[in-house]
């Protein structure tokens, strides 16, 4: 396979929703096989193939499977029934910043970020002013990040995540937190790396963002696909018939 | 198991992070800072000294340097353990978010706290001189006797770490399993002092080895014992098992943590 694609063969993947959590040791032998959660299935029977190079939206209500397949894309989540086979480097951007310690400084969390997204520190080094250029963060980037507002936080954490040169991008709802100038700039960002081949998987409840990125759009609802097409039509359907779709199946 | 090897040499730089994270975090903010890493052991010492020589007169040549020679190894030992444990629940937050091979968590602690030892070591050169214990070519054992404490700690702390995650007992009963641990082992005093009938107890436990081995080395100037590297073996099977059990805790640490 290509570098670059995803392939995804029967995906299923289970959470065990908690009644009570039996956390001790105690609790643990007093329900012992007696074990007090119910199975939900975040995600049923997915088959979903991306080429190299192509950008590809996942749109649906929430708790609709969404950021969960990007886990199972990414490796933190486990698939309970099905294959995932990703090849090349995935950068992830789900949480932004998930990595940094809030008593280093802005330049010191690159590079604990960086190394943690795989990146050795002469890579990083490479990379620094680029990255402390695109976040904006100026003098700043050398104040504890405990003290940064949540706009500066994301900043950074967008643009190491950024430019660590993946193959494969995955984005969760990250466009959200900076103000319009910015995420216009991180849409500029995307073009860019659209035009290097990269292959590119967005999720957003923004319609906006994904008719701009992406050419292909996947609509989700309650763990499955509902149709996987070009970006405009799924948009489009979404557009009219995604509510009134949430509300029979709620029903 | 081979693989897993690889993954963490393809996230050795992330452990170099860890690892330097974790032994600059641990006294940031505090006025004494690094100097810590030399008070706390030292002031253990003392009291362990004052107790067990100058009240329960304990009668063993330089009995202060013998318990910094254990001692020091014992609380990396012990709070390998303890942190190592709890490892994988203090860094949720990116277990959760972002992919990286799990078992680097519990690794950095070990190798956090070995790290730690070494500096200790600074302290405790200088002590055993003052002490009246001399050095001996012996301690070119030193580095092979490091070496078996990280490879005897690993599978030990990579398998609580997993544990622990999915039964917060562990932490609690480890710290009381600790306690009793560090009085079964030959720190504060020597096996001379054990009743035969007893000395089999001893034989099951790897901490005694390894804690005599730094005796031996220090103390006593003479080479180690077989006994810590038939330990070494059996550890480095258990890690096997480890992995194998770590695997499988492994396929749902994101969504129990």
């Amino acid at each position: 396979m290509d570098t670059g694609s995803i392939d995804i063969q029967n995906l299923s993947k289970r959470f065990r929703v908690h009644q009570e959590r039996n956390f001790t040791l105690k609790e643990r032998l007093i329900y012992w096989k007696r074990a007090k959660w119910t199975d939900f299935w975040a995600l049923k029977d997915i088959h979903l193939a991306v080429a190299p190079g192509e950008s590809i939206g996942l749109v649906g209500r929430n708790g609709s499977g969404k950021s969960t397949l990007l886990k199972v894309i990414s490796g933190i989540l486990f698939p309970d029934q099905g294959t995932v086979n990703v090849h090349g480097k995935v950068s992830s951007l789900l949480e932004l910043g998930a990595g940094f310690h809030p008593e280093f400084s802005g330049r010191e969390n690159i590079f604990v970020n960086g190394t943690i997204m795989g990146l050795s520190r002469r890579d990083i080094k490479e990379r620094i002013d680029q990255i402390i250029e695109f976040s904006e963060l100026g003098r700043f980037i050398d104040e504890p990040v405990r003290s940064y507002s949540s706009g500066m936080y994301m900043r950074l954490g967008f643009s190491v995540a950024i430019n660590i040169d993946p193959d494969i991008l995955l984005v969760d709802e990250v466009l959200a937190v900076g103000d319009a100038r910015f995420q216009e700039k991180c849409i500029q960002k995307f073009y860019e790396l659209k035009a290097l081949g990269k292959t590119i998987v967005f999720v957003s409840h923004d319609a906006g963002a994904v008719a701009k990125i992406c050419d292909r759009c996947v609509w989700l609802q309650n763990g499955h696909i509902v149709l996987d097409s070009g970006a405009a039509e799924v948009l489009e359907t979404y557009a009219e018939k995604g509510d009134e779709q949430y509300a029979t199946a709620e029903s | 198991m081979l693989s897993s090897i690889k993954e963490i040499w393809r996230y050795k730089e992330m452990l170099r992070t860890l690892v330097f994270m974790d032994l600059r975090t641990k006294y940031k903010g505090s006025i004494l800072g690094f100097l810590w890493t030399f008070l706390n052991p030292l002031m253990t010492i003392l009291i362990y000294t004052l107790i067990f020589h100058t009240i329960m007169r304990v009668s063993m040549p330089h009995y202060l340097g013998y318990v910094f020679v254990g001692q020091l190894p014992w609380n990396f030992f012990q709070t390998a353990m303890l942190a190592g444990t709890g490892s994988i629940l203090q860094y949720a937050n990116m277990v959760k978010k972002i992919y990286f091979p799990r078992q680097i968590l519990p690794l950095s602690i070990v190798l956090s706290n070995g790290i730690n030892y070494l500096l200790s070591l600074i302290i405790l050169i200088p002590a055993l001189l003052v002490t009246g214990v001399s050095l001996s070519w012996h301690l070119i054992w030193f580095p092979v006797i490091l070496a078996a404490q990280f490879i005897l700690l690993y599978p030990m702390v990579l398998l609580l770490s997993a544990l622990q995650v999915y039964m917060r007992d562990i932490q609690h009963m480890l710290v009381i399993f600790l306690t009793a641990w560090f009085y079964f082992t030959p720190v504060i005093y020597s096996m001379e002092m054990v009743p035969k009938r007893y000395a089999w107890v001893y034989d099951l436990n790897p901490a005694k080895p390894l804690i005599q081995s730094y005796q031996d080395i220090f103390y006593y100037h003479r080479s180690p014992s077989w006994v810590l590297f038939a330990w070494v073996l059996i550890a480095v099977a258990g890690t096997f098992v480890a992995q194998r059990i770590f695997n499988h805790l492994n396929r749902r640490m994101a969504e129990e943590v």
